[in-house]
């Protein structure tokens, strides 16, 4: 396939996984762009929002429109390790020894939904890391490889603080995007109460499978980025560094760490789906700045400052945003 | 076109079109700069005062802020890929040029690089550059403009000056001025003539340098006035001094009077009457009869000009009687003896009925009569010059003729070197001589030389004679050559008081009188209680024919009267102390004399300023030479500086 085949390939199933989406969602169209985005992009997300907006139905149609091994694992304080990765279980062979036999745990499928996974002890939380960094899980002493594609999607709940633990840094690091599902407007709710109340249920089609979706995680990869275009993305990275020449004033004022280079390397590869989902064949200055929000707010630890006075993080990468120009050398108009 | 070249073309015009607005701008900015500029500078010399140099450099700054914006403008050129960068901003391009530019050269970009190259080059086939980057008026145009409305105003306001500021700028032009115009009549003078004298020459130096001081506003008004007064007293001292001596007092006073005047022997003088005669012709065509004759001539003109131009009876008539009119004219040319050509021409042409011709002829002869009319009075003052002058050797030392004495003694030493001197003419030499030693001991040794030539001649030593009247003739020449020293310092003296005048007066050179003079002789003149130099030397010899002005006359070497050692018996009546108050001594009280008051009728001729100014000088005058008592120096000078605020 000739890579402008692969383009129109991608345009059409981009097209054509947000019709089969759009059958079940209502609304929330930056939600499932932006989980679809991660999901070309190779990434995973962590959706936050409060219950009842859709965030595991979002997950569930994504498994049913991606021809893709699903599993969902709804994380419990007494969720273990263990339980999610697999154990070593002892069975008898037909010959009548005992010997111990790997059993898979949920991870092992293309597709994971961690549902409220804030609700898990740091414990359990931690066993997602090596799986969603490094697609494999180490258990019994034995590494073994996760299929690919590999997409973790979790969710968790901002409000029911009582009995959760936030995720920490580096397990939030490892989030492609961080999106945040708001209330929907009255026409949506309108909308969402007529297609559930009703007795009729929506049917979804497969639309890609993962050979597929592998395909266009690498045709994603090769959209070409000026360098100017990628000084702006390093330069929004190096401005969320607190106390550093290159820091923004607000960073200054209320970050305590910005962000990591994934961080950079997410407003890329983001950029990048972006790029191809309008229709054009480099990355520009507008799609770095589109999925900047999500790629970088998880990304940003606030300071006590920021905390006492309320500012969110998406407050300080929206001045950043503003504070640090598209192009440095650019001939001023 | 490949697709990078069409991207590349498109990009550089926009660079070009995008330079030349660059400088559009910066020659409006520019403007701006310039007029802004101005306009401070403007504002500044409006209110302070800013030297006038300040204006053309700040003109000359302005206008240089025009190519300078244009050029700054003009001197970056944008590079290709920063032209990429701007129109994809500008264009919402996306980002799609600037890329292109970057894949272009990367080969191993392969296919993703034809895509965007073609994409790019699709959005550079739609751009259009002139509507992007329009020519128009930048927002800063408005405010030059204003700017400039601004100090084109400001031009017509006139600018504030103090009063001291005026003054004070207006003495500087006329201490300039004043020192220009002394730097130079002093080098004019010394080109004229070099002064014999060594402390003349000196002297001279000084004004010189003072001049040149003055021009370069070296000193400020006081000292300019003090120094002017302490060179004037320098010159008045050596003109005094010789002055002293009687021979070129008598010099002086006879180069004054007429007959002193000539520079020319009798001889001479007989020789340019002679040959005046000779082309006058009649002795009878003197200047009343050739005014007589110019007359009829332009009578005669009046008459021909209303000849008509025809053969009527009536202008045949006219005609006769002008032909007879002409030939009387011509009749009493040539009995004065003068000879009119043109006159004869205009006979002919007034018979050949050519009244053009005629006019034209008889304006020529009114030329020659013009001519010879200016003859005849110049040898008419020649001959009354000749009257004056005297005949012999004792008449010329007698009258102070030193350059016709000089001129006769030249023609005797002659006669004596020559051989053929006869006995008679020796005598009559001799008897010449003899009568000449008595007027020629006023002159110092030519007396004395004088007697010696006659007793060499008695003896028949010519050779010695000659020498004898040779040293007399350079004596009378080294006393012409003093007395032209003292001319030349008083001309200097005058130039000094004038210079004073001015810088005191705050007036222009050519505006100042130069002080008040004293009347004829520099005597007292009709006034009462004036102060006046009475030895005679140092005074100008202008006429005054007008009332006289006792307000200026100077007094360099003498005290007030009260205090005069000529006695009181030689003061005028009203002129008598009456009551004389306080001592003279330091720290005691100011002594002063109450006169009695003349009333003098009449309006005073002098500005009241220009009075103060020479009574300033005078005392400036007296306080640098010691004259005043120091105790009272101080006093004097504020009295006199009250008077003249």
């Amino acid at each position: 396939m000739t890579t402008e085949e692969q383009i129109q390939s991608f345009r059409q199933t981009w097209e054509n996984l947000r019709a089969e989406i759009g059958k079940v969602m209502v609304g929330h169209e930056e939600i499932v762009d932006g989980t679809l985005f991660a999901i070309f992009a190779g990434g995973h997300v962590l959706l936050e929002g409060v219950p009842g907006l859709g965030k595991t139905l979002l997950v569930r149609t994504l498994s049913e429109v991606l021809d893709l091994s699903f599993n969902r694992i709804q994380f419990t304080p007494d969720l273990m390790p263990a339980d999610i990765l697999g154990t070593n279980l002892v069975v008898e062979s037909p010959e009548g020894r005992r010997e111990f036999q790997f059993q898979r745990g949920p991870i092992f499928a293309h597709l994971i939904l961690a549902d409220e996974i804030n609700r898990a002890t740091p414990k359990t939380q931690s066993a997602l890391l090596e799986a969603m960094q490094e697609k494999q899980v180490t258990a019994a002493g034995e590494i073994r490889k996760l299929a690919e594609p590999f997409f973790v999607l979790a969710t968790q709940n901002p409000i029911d603080q009582e009995g959760t633990y936030p995720l920490p840094e580096a397990q939030l690091d490892r989030f492609f995007f961080k999106l945040i599902v708001g209330y929907p407007t009255g026409a949506e709710l309108t909308e969402v109460l007529n297609r559930t109340t009703e007795g009729v249920k929506a049917q979804v089609g497969k639309v890609l499978d993962g050979a597929n979706l592998l395909e266009l995680q690498t045709l994603v990869r090769q959209v070409p980025v000026a360098s100017h275009v990628k000084d702006y993305a390093v330069r929004l990275v190096l401005a969320t560094h607190p106390k550093t020449e290159t820091a923004a004033p607000i960073a200054n004022q209320y970050l305590r760490f910005g962000s990591s280079p994934r961080g950079g390397q997410t407003l890329i590869l983001a950029g990048k789906v972006r790029a191809l989902t309008q229709g054009r064949f480099n990355v520009s200055f507008d799609d770095i700045q589109a999925v900047a929000a999500a790629a970088l707010r998880h990304r940003l630890i606030l300071n006590f400052e920021a905390e006492a006075e309320g500012v969110t993080t998406d407050h300080v990468i929206a001045q950043v945003l503003r504070d640090v120009p598209r192009d440095a050398t650019a001939v001023a108009a | 076109m490949s697709e990078i070249q069409i991207i590349q073309t498109t990009l550089e015009r926009t660079a070009r079109r995008r330079r030349l607005q660059s400088a559009w701008r910066g020659l409006w900015h520019g403007l701006f700069a310039g007029g802004a500029l101005w306009l401070t500078i403007l504002g500044l010399y409006k209110l302070a005062p800013v030297p006038e140099q300040s204006l053309t450099l700040g003109g000359l700054a302005a206008l240089a802020c025009l190519p300078i914006g244009f050029l700054a403008g003009w001197w970056r050129k944008p590079s290709i890929v920063e032209m990429a960068r701007w129109v994809d901003g500008k264009q919402h391009f996306q980002e799609r040029l600037s890329t292109a530019l970057e894949v272009a050269g990367q080969e191993k970009a392969g296919r993703w690089r034809d895509l965007v190259l073609n994409d790019a080059a699709g959005r550079a086939r739609e751009f259009d550059f002139r509507k992007s980057l329009p020519y128009h008026l930048p927002v800063i145009a408005r405010w030059s403009v204003l700017i400039l409305v601004l100090a084109a105003t400001l031009g017509f306001v006139p600018e504030y000056r103090s009063k001291d500021y005026l003054q004070k700028k207006k003495e500087k032009e006329v201490m300039r001025e004043v020192g220009k115009q002394l730097a130079e009549l002093t080098q004019r003078s010394l080109e004229r003539r070099t002064p014999a004298l060594e402390p003349t020459q000196k002297a001279l130096g000084e004004v010189k340098e003072l001049g040149d001081q003055l021009a370069k506003l070296r000193l400020n008004r006081t000292e300019a006035l003090r120094e002017l007064a302490s060179v004037t007293e320098k010159l008045k001292d050596q003109t005094r001094e010789l002055g002293k001596d009687a021979a070129i007092r008598k010099l002086e006073r006879a180069a004054r009077s007429q007959t002193g005047q000539s520079s020319q022997s009798p001889g001479e003088l007989q020789k340019q009457i002679d040959s005046m005669q000779k082309q006058l012709g009649n002795p009878n065509a003197t200047p009343e009869a050739l005014d007589k004759l110019q007359k009829e001539l332009q009578k005669m003109q009046q008459a021909a000009a209303g000849l008509p131009d025809n053969d009527s009876a009536a202008a045949q008539q006219q005609k006769e009687q002008m032909s007879q009119a002409m030939s009387d004219l011509a009749k009493k040319a040539e009995e004065l003896g003068l000879s009119l050509p043109s006159l004869e021409e205009a006979m002919k042409a007034l018979e050949a009925g050519q009244i053009d011709q005629f006019l034209k002829d008889l304006k020529f002869a009114e030329i020659d009569l013009e001519k010879m009319q200016a003859m005849a009075k110049a040898m008419q003052q020649l001959q009354t010059e000749m009257a004056k002058l005297g005949k012999d050797l004792a008449e010329q030392l007698e009258k102070g003729q030193a350059m016709s004495a000089q001129s006769t003694l030249q023609k005797m030493i002659e006669q004596l070197k020559s051989a053929n001197l006869s006995e008679e003419q020796m005598k009559k030499m001799l008897e010449e001589v003899d009568k000449a030693s008595k007027p020629g001991s006023q002159y110092g040794k030519v007396g004395d030389f004088l007697k010696d030539a006659v007793g060499k001649m008695q003896q028949g030593d010519k050779p010695g004679a000659a020498q004898s009247l040779a040293n007399a003739s350079d004596e009378l020449k080294k006393l012409m050559d003093q007395m032209g020293d003292a001319q030349s310092m008083m001309a200097m003296m005058a130039a000094l008081q004038k210079a004073q005048m001015c810088v005191g007066n705050c007036q222009g050179w050519g505006q100042s009188q130069g002080l008040p003079r004293a009347g004829k002789g520099g005597k007292p003149g009709r006034g009462v209680g004036t102060w006046a130099d009475e030895n005679g030397w140092g005074t100008d010899y202008v006429e005054q024919t007008d009332r006289w002005d006792n307000s200026g006359i100077e007094r360099p070497d003498m005290e007030g009267r009260g205090v005069s050692d000529r006695g009181e018996g030689e003061l005028a009546d009203g002129l008598v102390p009456t009551k004389v108050r306080g001592q003279i001594s330091p720290g005691g009280p100011m002594p002063s004399i109450t006169l009695k008051g003349v009333s003098i009728k009449g309006q005073s001729k002098v500005a009241y300023q220009e009075a103060v100014t020479a009574a300033q000088s005078e005392a400036q005058s007296a306080l640098s030479q010691e004259q005043v008592p120091r105790a009272y120096q101080g006093a004097v000078r504020d009295y006199f500086d009250d008077l003249k605020e």
